[in-house]
């Protein structure tokens, strides 16, 4: 029993991980209609600029975390510009067009900060704790702490204040938002910086637990698009859901076989996709001739 | 529909290509006084980029000494920098590469899995090769060409494992090492030496180069109460792996090899979780003698950082190639230089070289530990 | 007479000659163009052609070199033996990752895919057969009697067989029927169904396609470079790939070819540089996609426009081609219906929910077969969702549809329009990226999937039919007076033109039924006319045809009896006079007593 519990608890906390990034992606996704094959690249922006504020300038974590988030969000605003001609072209021009945005992030990141990578020392002494049997370390708790904090505060900004309604009703539809007096380019660069500060939360978060490089995109880029789409691609509670039982798979499958893991864990993924075509919480939009 | 026009511009783009192919492949005959072409590939980017770093460090000083000398017979060694990025296929490209140079010598690679990508090419075109792996594998290939500027990991761990369970009695050593070609010779070798001692792992897990997250394998590690855990993996990997062993609450004695010896471990593992490591090396001190001391000296001024291991193996190696490059005198081609290598007996920074018919020069190594931060010998 | 254009002959003098200028470096980079020149040719036709996103490309590369170097290194086998079965390896892996297409497409199908592919990789990195992290050394090489091909140059010249071989093969896809199904199918699935294209077949035949290149490809690789590793098939060169075919031009191999030589040849020269060539990629991609989305050939294609028509051509005669034999007007391939047959078609209590909302309730309707039936009600009132049920894109709930007497309920879209139906839709669904001639051109092609045997076994019976479809096409868009479109994408035509675009279309598939889904919406009072006389010529070809309508002028005019749907439910059925007459339809449309003729 405590074998599994200890499994969960390692799922959570990278399921936290995952979480935070699908979100990134979905919000962009409802919002912009835009799938953004970059934005785990963002996460890796947002996990250097936290470690550069952090071990570079020495300053305490929290605040290059929060600085970091900010810094990020603004960038968010940037590429939203730049990326905006892709959001009516086909998917695979899409596709492409993101890919290769997030190969550019990638070599500036190399040309800023080295293609060797950091370390990053976790920002609170990070302590074991036994509980009931299993272990959980203070950092741990901490990552599904910030996660936690920052879902509520993206439920709190989307269903309760105007921004985050007229955000929502942008999504849903254009021409009526419009119609509405919404102003939903407006709307969409603020879609994006919200999903950039929420990669910048993953990827702070991240760097200690892992470690931080120009490449780190790519893994945990797959994991947190692939955890959105099977939460349901554009659902926001999806994303969560499907980040954390990604996790969980993925604990699984590494505690069992773990040479096997990403086999065993993208396998699952594919069969669950195939069956269920749009997700957990997906909309099945038919396509009506 | 056009397809000959396509076919136009294709021809046109090769008639380019060709041009931009310049030479008819002719064999280019040594002058007396044309420069010596070194190749050195390493590993320049990516996660494992320090290994690449130190080597070109090491080789270049003894490079540049030996030019600021007068060269060697007469003739200025040029070294040529090549990037295998960390991937045998590159690996096998620059191999290539080093044919159409036509390089007296290859350094490379740091990395075991890349240089057993190239044996086969270069030995082929009779180039020798000198690396800074040490996977037994690497000898195993059975070519002439190639040499190690250290030893090999049956050497290291022989060392090791008889410090850790007939000096120190720990007889509980767990085991973590990655797949690729350096981790498995580290595997193979070390379980072959408890073997040879009666001593059985208390676990043996295998990773993989890339992975980043090691909760699920040092899970099982601490379900068995090692007193040590012996990991085989490259630098950063295994740096990470201590970390979090000692996040996970495993309190073993952390030990391995050369890598654990290096600043990159250390800053990786964090110095809390480096303290108290146990690590064998040929090279732990710049202050051991006056050689070493020189050695740091010269690099210091030319690098502004105190040497370590890597580039003192490749120090070493270079310097034993250029007294070789002069023992052979106007002919350099391979069958002759590897036999010229072979003559040579060098007194180094790691020890004492001379090189065998497998290619392998340096028959010992020491164990030292890590204390506040720095290595120092046992 | 074939006139064969001077350009291909030089192209290929050029590469035979190439080996000769190059020295040893530059001929392995040479070599290596080629090979990933073959494998993008794999993904053009599946991801360029086939329109599936295929992020596993690399790793069919990766799976018939892999196969290779197994088979012949640790086994012992005989390269030459070794290479079918490797190859055939990638293919089989090509379908697997397929199956997942048949239920998902787009970005759920590029991620699955791109999973897939990185599960790949973990098996690689793990297996103890596949060498782990090091990978396969000492992969023998190729033996030839009398021809040494350890030399790269001997090497060079059995890739450009492979290469040229490869080419062929996807030009001929691509100029002809399969290409043309592809693109269909890329376009829009549904309507390709609706002409009777299998997709479920189709989208599996692209990736075996994708597949078996990629694995010819691999195997060359393996006995190359004579090491495998798992670093040679990963993400790295999986964007290369899609670099080649995006930047080349997604459904151009030619295109493919040009980017191929230009990305890996400038990969080579910055290789000093390696992140400023990252940097270059990537801005590349991002670049292309926002200002030239058709990449190289679409640069290509708007130069070749301005270029006057002067290339010198060779003119050649081959026998039997095409020689002055004008094929017949399109006969229909069907019978039509005998009178006093089963109806044409008969639904028998049809009923269709859509989470909980009933969209049709118990719905009948008979037609005779040669009857103009009318379907009318309201605006939502179910008409559209009776077609798709008719035509297989929708399974009722409850019911039946019978076919001249055959049961096809809840079979799919293409199996019920390779059984006679043919439709338009209410909201124009043309195949964009095809020209008008090429839409109609696809529906002609009525042969099932494995007639595509023919590509390997006849393919000279390939290139007759092309003949064939070109005069059919050609000679039912003058019937329809749009021969003069036929070069043009649909997109360019005025409203009017393109509903008529879909008619032919729809005829082109020589049905004996025809559902028209509002297609008097937009047109003017002349093509009004038009389209009455379209549809009564139609009928008297011995077509029995369903309109779905709001313009009660012609509904009237043209239909023979009428049924009326309102809220999911049949309210009325007869002729136009009685319909119009009937409360229960006056109700329906406006809510009071009036009889519709006096309400027009």
């Amino acid at each position: 029993m405590t074998g599994l519990l200890q499994t969960v608890v390692g799922g959570l906390s990278m399921g936290a991980v995952y979480a935070l990034v699908a979100m990134g992606f979905a919000i962009v996704y409802r919002t912009i209609g835009l799938v953004n094959f970059a934005h785990a690249d963002v996460v890796m922006i947002g996990a250097y600029v936290t470690v550069t504020f952090f071990l570079t300038a020495r300053l305490p974590f929290a605040l290059s975390f929060l600085i970091a988030i900010i810094l990020t969000g603004a960038l968010g605003l940037v590429i939203e510009r730049i990326l905006r001609p892709l959001e009516s072209r086909d998917l695979d021009l899409m596709l492409i067009g993101t890919i290769g945005f997030g190969i550019v992030l990638e070599s500036v990141a190399i040309l800023v900060w080295g293609s060797f990578g950091t370390a990053v020392p976790t920002p609170i002494p990070n302590v074991p704790l036994h509980v009931g049997g299993v272990i959980v370390t203070t950092y741990q708790f901490l990552v599904v702490g910030v996660a936690a904090v920052v879902m509520v505060l993206l439920f709190l900004f989307l269903d309760r204040t105007r921004l985050g309604t007229a955000m929502q009703a942008a999504a849903m539809d254009r021409l009526a938002a419009t119609a509405m007096g919404v102003n939903v380019g407006a709307a969409n660069a603020l879609a994006f910086a919200i999903g950039s500060s929420i990669a910048a939360v993953a990827g702070g978060l991240v760097g200690p637990l892992l470690y931080v490089s120009p490449g780190m995109g790519a893994s945990i880029g797959i994991r947190g698009f692939a955890a959105a789409i099977l939460g349901g691609f554009g659902s926001i509670p999806g994303a969560i859901v499907g980040g954390l039982i990604f996790g969980l798979i993925e604990a699984f499958a590494s505690s069992h076989l773990s040479a096997y893991a990403d086999l065993i864990t993208f396998v699952v993924f594919a069969a669950v996709m195939t069956v269920r075509q749009t997700g957990i919480f997906g909309e099945r939009t038919g396509d009506r001739a | 529909m056009g397809h000959s026009k396509r076919a136009w511009s294709l021809a046109v783009v090769a008639v380019a290509l060709a041009a931009c192919g310049g030479q008819l492949s002719g064999s280019g005959g040594a002058t007396s006084t044309a420069p010596i072409v070194v190749d050195l590939v390493g590993t320049f980017s990516g996660q494992n980029a320090d290994l690449g770093g130190w080597a070109w460090d090491g080789v270049s000083l003894a490079v540049n000494q030996a030019n600021a000398k007068g060269g060697v017979n007469g003739r200025k060694i040029t070294l040529q920098k090549y990037d295998d990025q960390g991937q045998p296929t590159v690996g096998t490209d620059l191999a290539q590469r080093a044919i159409s140079d036509h390089a007296t010598m290859v350094y490379g690679s740091d990395l075991s899995t890349i240089t057993l990508a190239m044996i086969p090419t270069l030995t082929a075109a009779k180039i020798p090769q000198i690396t800074s792996g040490q996977a037994p594998a690497i000898l195993a290939q059975g070519s002439s060409y190639v040499f190690l500027d250290s030893t090999t990991s049956g050497v290291f761990d022989q060392t090791l494992a008889d410090y850790l369970v007939s000096k120190q009695r720990l007889t509980s050593i767990a085991m973590v090492t990655n797949n690729d070609a350096y981790g498995k010779g580290e595997h193979d070798a070390f379980l072959a030496e408890l073997t040879k001692l009666s001593v059985k792992p208390t676990i043996d897990r295998v990773v993989t180069p890339d992975q980043k997250d090691f909760t699920s394998v040092l899970t099982d590690v601490r379900d068995t109460s090692p007193k040590a855990l012996f990991i085989g993996a490259e630098e950063v990997e295994t740096g990470l792996i201590a970390k979090q062993a000692r996040s996970l609450g495993i309190t073993a004695t952390l030990t391995g090899g050369a890598p654990m010896g290096t600043p990159t471990y250390l800053q990786t593992a964090g110095a809390d979780v480096a303290e108290g490591t146990i690590m064998t090396s040929p090279y732990l001190d710049n202050n051991a003698n006056a050689r070493t001391r020189a050695f740091a000296t010269a690099y210091r001024k030319a690098y502004g950082q105190d040497p370590e291991l890597h580039g003192a193996k490749a120090y070493d190696g270079m310097n034993v190639f250029i007294a070789a490059m002069r023992k052979s005198g106007s002919d350099l081609s391979g069958p002759k230089l590897i036999a010229a290598v072979r003559s040579v007996s060098y007194d180094g920074l790691l020890g004492h070289f001379k090189f065998d018919s497998t290619g392998l020069g340096l028959h010992a190594t020491q164990i030292g530990f890590i204390k506040g931060g720095k290595v120092v010998p046992a | 007479m074939i006139r064969v254009g001077l350009g291909k002959p030089l192209l290929l003098a050029a590469m035979l000659a190439l080996p000769v200028f190059l020295d040893l470096y530059k001929a392995h980079v040479a070599v290596l163009i080629m090979l990933y020149a073959i494998v993008a040719i794999g993904l053009s036709l599946v991801m360029g052609f086939g329109g599936q996103v295929n992020l596993a490309q690399a790793a069919f590369f990766g799976t018939g070199a892999y196969a290779s170097a197994i088979l012949t290194a640790t086994y012992g086998w005989n390269p030459w033996l070794a290479a079918p079965v490797a190859v055939l390896a990638a293919g089989a892996m090509a379908l697997v990752v397929g199956l997942p297409a048949l239920r998902i497409q787009s970005h759920y199908l590029g991620i699955v895919s791109l999973g897939l592919a990185v599960a790949f990789a973990s098996l690689l990195t793990n297996l103890t057969v596949t060498g782990g992290a090091s990978g396969i050394s000492r992969v023998p090489p190729l033996p030839a009697p009398g021809i040494d091909l350890t030399d790269e140059y001997n090497y060079y010249y059995l890739v450009l067989a492979v290469l040229a071989g490869a080419t062929a093969l996807g030009l001929f896809i691509a100029g002809t029927t399969l290409g043309r199904r592809f693109r269909a199918m890329r376009d829009d699935s549904l309507a390709a169904a609706a002409v009777g294209i299998e997709i479920p077949q189709y989208r599996l035949l692209a990736f075996a396609l994708a597949g078996l290149l990629g694995g010819a490809a691999g195997v060359l690789y393996a006995h190359l470079v004579r090491y495998v590793s798992p670093d040679t098939f990963g993400l790295g060169v999986m964007f290369l790939l899609l670099a080649i075919v995006i930047i080349g031009g997604r459904d151009s191999i030619w295109g493919v070819m040009v980017s191929a030589a230009l990305l890996v040849a400038a990969r080579d020269v910055l290789i000093g540089l390696q992140t400023y060539q990252q940097l270059v990629y990537g801005a590349l991609m991002v670049g292309t996609v926002v200002f030239a989305p058709s990449g190289l050939a679409g640069v290509g294609a708007a130069v070749r426009r301005r270029l006057p028509d002067r290339w010198p051509s060779i003119p050649l005669s081959l026998v039997g081609v095409g020689q002055g034999k004008s094929s017949p007007a399109r006969a229909p391939r069907r019978s039509p219906a005998a009178a006093g047959g089963p109806p044409a078609i008969q639904v028998t209590d049809v009923t269709m929910r859509f989470r909980g909302v009933l969209a049709l309730g118990d719905v009948c309707l008979e037609v005779p077969a040669r009857e103009i039936h009318g379907i009318i009600g309201p605006n939502g009132s179910g008409k559209t969702t009776l077609f798709n049920i008719v035509s297989g894109i929708y399974r009722p709930n409850g019911g039946s549809v019978l076919l001249h007497g055959r049961d096809v309920t809840g079979r799919p879209a293409y199996t019920i329009s390779r059984a006679g139906v043919a439709r338009t839709f209410q909201n124009l669904r043309l195949f964009r990226r095809l020209t008008v001639l090429e839409n109609v051109m696809v529906a002609l092609d009525r042969d099932p999937a494995y007639a595509h045997a023919r590509y390997l076994l006849g393919p000279w019976s390939v290139l007759r039919g092309e003949r064939r479809y070109r005069v059919q096409a050609l000679s039912l868009l003058q019937e329809l007076g749009l021969d003069g479109a036929a070069g043009e994408l649909p997109a360019s035509l005025p409203y009017g033109l393109q509903r008529r675009v879909e008619i032919a279309r729809a005829l082109a598939t020589d049905p004996t039924l025809l559902l028209l889904d509002e297609p008097a919406a937009g047109l003017t009072a002349g093509e009004l006319d038009g389209l009455s006389a379209i549809i009564r010529r139609v009928r008297d070809d011995g077509v029995t045809v369903l309109v779905i309508e709001h313009n009660m002028g012609l509904v009237m005019s043209v239909c023979e009896r009428i049924t009326v749907l309102a809220h999911g439910r049949v309210i009325a059925v007869g002729s136009p006079v009685e319909v119009a007459r009937d409360r229960n339809v006056v109700e329906a449309y406006l809510g009071s007593d009036l009889p519709l003729e006096d309400a027009m």
